[in-house]
């Protein structure tokens, strides 16, 4: 015969149903046996004030022992059946019966490959985020460096435009032309220095060598 | 009991009802074995000398008995909040009246069974992660136009200086 445990019962009742029956057996049979020996010491006591009685504490101690001997067998015959319909009709979950703090298991039952797939997804997903999250931050760094770029490129515009600027407000519209000239002399001077030099050096080579 | 006037009360008795029901006829039926003739009978020498006090003893030893179990059941459902456990019990079974497969019951296995518990909080998770992807892709698509405009900026300025620098050769 197997014994049922009744973990399910005891996972919404707090205590598993057998142990509280058990409990409550013990209690009452306590007192059953108590209230024994309450009757039978009041009786003794009685019996003190008939000193002339042949009433022998023996004798009571029988009569205790045959009511209480038989009381026990009927408390142990209706406990029994007590208990019986307490397990099955009170302290009991039917079986098609799901206790609403599992209601998961039967929305979500989930086999391991699709539980398994479900976290590598996340982990994916997680994944992407970061490699999204980088590149933003790259793109804004671009950002920022492009503002400082633009504004160095700028101010050399403004200073070109300011030269401009000051030419006209001298009227020397031929300072353009005459400085770009003198830029092309300047050029042609350092051509012809260099022939020179070259030469001294051909001719200073040509006298050692002789 | 019952009587919340909307709906019929239900045919069956509840939980409670029946823990009562079970408890009281038990104690009836203690009650009527160790009946006062059975007592006498057992006390027969102390009932032939005193009739009226073995009655009387009697019928304390019976309340006493009946007092002390009464109290002591009155105690367990009070530790164990039975009363409140047996209606929600009720509750929950008549919810499930149509269901007739099997339920759900632990596994004994923890690991298998904390998959389930997980799943609504992963699956959270996810639509968590698939939003914010969403909002950064987005963001990052902004961010890159900008970029990508002021590249063309920089280069359209580049142009600008080097005309210039042209005109001043």
């Amino acid at each position: 015969m197997s014994v049922n445990p009744m973990a399910y019962e005891a996972q919404f009742f707090g205590f598993t149903p057998q142990t509280c029956m058990l409990r409550v057996y013990i209690a009452f049979q306590d007192y059953l046996f108590e209230m024994m020996l309450v009757v039978e010491s009041v009786i003794l006591k009685k019996l003190d004030g008939f000193p002339d009685c042949k009433i022998s504490p023996f004798q009571i101690r029988k009569s205790t022992e045959k009511f209480l001997l038989f009381m026990k067998e009927h408390f142990d015959k209706l406990f029994s059946k007590m208990e019986e319909v307490l397990l099955q009709l009170v302290l009991n979950i039917p079986k098609n019966v799901l206790l609403p703090e599992d209601k998961v298991h039967e929305q979500y039952p989930y086999s391991k490959e699709q539980f398994q797939a479900l976290q590598d997804e996340i982990h994916q997903l997680q994944k992407q985020y970061r490699a999204e999250a980088s590149a933003g931050q790259a793109l804004r760094a671009e950002l920022e460096e492009q503002k400082a770029v633009r504004a160095e490129l700028e101010k050399i515009l403004q200073w070109f435009d300011g030269l401009e600027s000051i030419c006209r407000e001298h009227g020397t519209c031929n300072f353009k032309e005459s400085f770009a000239f003198l830029t092309q002399n300047a050029k042609k001077l350092q051509g012809v220095l260099k022939d020179v030099e070259e030469k001294s050096k051909k001719i200073k080579k040509h006298d050692q060598l002789l | 009991a019952g009587g919340d006037g909307g709906p019929p009360a239900p045919a069956a008795p509840g939980r409670a009802q029946v823990f009562s029901t079970v408890v009281d006829t038990f104690l009836e039926k203690l009650v009527a074995a160790g009946s006062y003739q059975r007592f006498a009978n057992c006390y027969r020498c102390f009932y032939k000398l005193q009739p009226e006090m073995t009655r009387s003893i009697y019928d304390q030893f019976i309340s006493q008995l009946q007092t002390s179990i009464k109290e002591e059941i009155q105690e367990v459902k009070n530790e164990g909040n039975l009363e409140v456990l047996f209606n929600s019990l009720d509750k929950i079974v008549e919810e499930a009246k149509n269901q007739e497969e099997p339920a759900w019951r632990p596994s004994g296995i923890p690991e298998e069974d904390v998959r389930s518990a997980m799943v609504p909080y992963l699956l959270k998770h996810r639509s968590y992660l698939r939003k914010v992807l969403k909002e950064k892709e987005e963001e990052n698509r902004k961010v890159a136009e900008s970029v990508l405009a002021g590249r063309d900026r920089i280069a359209e300025l580049q142009q600008l200086i080097q005309a210039r620098k042209h005109a001043w050769q």
